[in-house]
């Protein structure tokens, strides 16, 4: 028989039960739903994580470092980094907020952070305008500045042509902004952030060490292994020891941040896939039933095709058809419930997943989740379909043709 | 001689039942030649459906051979006899067994899915077979549950013809029909076997009977002799007279409908059309 036949069979057979397949598929359709939401949900957060920190930074290795309570300064930054030859580079902020004003605004803590030149690279940091500072001007302490979009919003307002080349005011100095970043950029930062060279915001805003080190590894590097090495390399250098090791050095990586979401979320994988499971299993035995009566409801039907030269295989599959078929329907429909469930987890409990991190969770539908969860729709047709399909192609023909 | 389309030795089918042992069919050894249109007749549980079945590979011997245009069918696997069927036979159920909630085309294309026919080719097949059982083309798209006992009779006959076996086989197919529709499908089986075509039909009724060209006996599972024959023709023939003459007595006692057994010259036109 023709897969075309085969499909127009199927068709034919299912509108006739449109009533009694729909109620039958529920339990596919609820199961299907708790996979996609869990995994649309997942994936959105880590597409928001993956979006919010840029590129770049799966390979920054984030190094807090008090050596004996102490920041670190700039001068050790270029010590380290002869040490320690798996990073490009490393680079170094610090931060504190400030009062921001031009000649008409006046903005009260903003977040104002000091950064070197690779600070950008390290962040894969995207300009809507101009750029980032140069080696230069973070050497000479230079009265530049480098705003967020969202600040350059607040500033100047939303529909400011351009902002590069206007000045602003911290304390008694003029800064002249020379690019403006994309919002979304960088995870320590809210949207309105004001940037300017770390010598002259050591020297001008606030006299501090360093925050925060950033580690820019080498392309290939395993960050695991090299997060151990530099905490380790940091604890010999500084001859650290014991207890004071774990105080003064804290070491964190892109992909321990991802651990640590997964492990946030496994209660709620659990219970996901928890109820997707029962409610797979409960959907295929339905498929099954309604399958079997299918079967009965159409012996004298199968008996003629029998009779009219359909062998056994074409019994199998016309049956087996039907149930993936149905399972199917059921997966669109999950599929669909699914993501409407997930938008409204999303929005219902973006708060509480993303506390802290201020991100805003859209979820995702894969294609390979949607591969994923035809899979499982075709698994349960099969398996569950299986049964009833054999018992259909093993019935006799004459005893077929004769039951009433 | 060439080998003959049907042949069957000895042929035993015994059912296992609730009430133990029904032996349906007791040494049936039948030959019937290519071409031949072959009318079988018995009263009603004399075993002629089953017959029909094992004819059709539906069903297999209890004990016996069965050659089908030479083959031996009890050999064969399901599978291979499936095979047999789509490309060799063409049924006509007692039962019609039209598909209920398909159209009249749909079940007349049903075999032609099993059947290795070029899809683009079905539905003219499809049209041939149900105008040589005169269907109005009105109803080809009725559903099949909406039509008249003698419609569906006429469709189960198309669908028979559909595949354009080499053996039909036809059980009780015109019980539905008026005389003249029931006529018209007795030439249909004329004109198939112009075209070297068998035909074998089960009847109650000795008029349709008289349409073939021999006519064989079953009772109880076995065929009449030729012997045995001669003797019901005559006590057949006697019934039908005192029958005729008042008492209606002794007609009840004939077991199969009064009427001439022996072929009677066939009155159709026989021109060998196509189908
Ligand atoms: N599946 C079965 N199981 C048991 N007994 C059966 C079965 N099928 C038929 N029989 C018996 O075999 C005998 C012959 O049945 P069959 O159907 O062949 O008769 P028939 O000649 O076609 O009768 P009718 O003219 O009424 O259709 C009957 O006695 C019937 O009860
Ligand atoms: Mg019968």
């Amino acid at each position: 028989m023709r897969i075309r036949d085969l499909l127009a069979e199927t068709f034919s057979a299912i509108r006739a039960n449109r009533a009694r397949s729909l109620l039958t598929i529920l339990g596919i359709v609820i199961g299907i739903s708790a996979v996609i939401a869990m995994t649309a949900l997942i994936d959105g957060v880590k597409y928001a994580m993956v979006a919010q920190l840029g590129l770049n930074q799966s390979r920054l290795v984030m190094i807090n470092a008090y050596p004996n309570g102490e920041p670190l300064q700039r001068s050790d930054l270029r010590q380290l980094e002869k040490g320690m030859t798996d990073y490009e580079f490393l680079t170094g902020t610090a931060g504190t907020s400030s009062s921001v004003s031009t000649g008409q605004v006046k903005l009260d803590g903003i977040y104002t952070n000091g950064v070197e030149d690779k600070y950008f690279v390290a962040m894969g940091s995207k300009f809507a305008e101009g750029r980032g500072f140069s080696e230069d001007e973070v050497d000479e302490s230079a009265l530049v500045a480098v705003v967020s979009q969202g600040l350059a919003n607040k500033l100047w307002g939303q529909d400011a042509d351009s902002v590069v080349g206007k000045s602003l005011s911290v304390g008694n100095d003029r800064y002249s902004v020379v690019g403006v970043l994309e919002d979304a950029n960088g995870y320590t930062t809210g949207n309105e952030t004001l940037y300017v060279p770390l010598s002259t915001f050591q020297t001008r805003i606030y006299n501090w060490g360093l925050d925060q080190v950033y580690g820019y590894a080498r392309e290939g590097a395993d960050l695991d292994t090299l997060g151990e090495r530099t905490k380790s390399y940091l604890v010999s250098y500084y001859h650290l020891t014991g207890e004071d090791a774990d105080g003064y050095v804290y070491i964190q990586t892109m992909k321990s941040m991802i651990d640590q979401l997964d492990s946030t979320m496994g209660a709620f994988q659990l219970l996901m896939t928890a109820v997707a499971g029962i409610s797979l299993v409960v959907g295929g035995i339905g498929i099954m039933n309604m399958m079997l009566t299918n079967v009965t409801e159409r012996i004298r039907e199968i008996g003629l095709r029998k009779a009219l030269g359909a062998r056994r295989s074409d019994i199998t599959r016309q049956f087996l058809l039907e149930s993936v078929a149905l399972c199917l329907v059921g997966g669109v429909f999950g599929i669909l419930f699914g993501y409407l469930g997930a938008w409204a987890l999303a929005t219902l409990g973006s708060g509480l997943i993303t506390s802290g991190m201020g991100m805003q969770i859209t979820p995702v539908v894969t294609p390979s989740t949607v591969l994923l969860a035809s899979g499982i729709c075709i698994g349960i047709g099969l398996v569950f379909g299986y049964g009833p399909a054999r018992r259909a192609s093993r019935l006799d023909p004459v005893e077929a043709l004769r039951y009433q | 001689m060439a080998t003959p389309v049907i042949e069957t030795q000895n042929v035993y089918r015994i059912y296992e039942g609730a009430a133990g042992y029904t032996p349906a069919l007791r040494g049936i050894s039948l030959t019937v030649p290519r071409g031949e249109f072959l009318a079988i007749m018995g009263p009603s549980g004399s075993g002629k459906s089953t017959l029909m079945n094992i004819l059709g590979c539906l069903d297999r011997p209890t004990t016996g051979t069965y050659r089908l245009q030479g083959i031996d069918v009890s050999d064969l696997s399901d599978d291979d006899l499936a095979h047999v069927r789509s490309t060799q036979l063409g049924f006509v159920f007692q039962s019609f067994n039209l598909l209920p909630r398909a159209s009249v085309m749909r079940n007349v294309i049903l075999p032609l899915l099993y059947s290795p026919v070029d899809p683009r080719e079905r539905e003219l097949r499809a049209i041939k077979a149900l105008r040589a059982v005169d269907l109005p083309e009105e109803y080809w798209d009725h559903g099949s549950n909406e039509l008249s006992g003698g419609q569906v009779q006429r469709v189960a006959i198309a669908r028979a013809l559909v595949a354009d076996p080499p053996l039909l086989l036809a059980d009780e197919p015109t019980g539905n029909l008026d005389t003249a529709t029931g006529e018209m499908v007795m030439r249909t089986f004329l004109r198939l076997k112009a075209r070297d075509k068998t035909v074998v039909l089960i009847t109650h009724d000795a008029e349709v009977a008289a349409w073939a060209d021999r006519t064989v006996h079953i009772r109880d599972g076995r065929l009449l002799t030729a012997e045995e024959e001669r003797a019901f023709v005559e006590r057949t023939a006697r019934g039908a007279r005192a029958a005729a003459g008042a008492s209606d007595k002794d007609a009840a006692s004939a077991v199969v409908p009064a009427g001439p057994t022996t072929p009677a010259p066939i009155a159709g036109p026989r021109e060998a059309s196509a189908l």
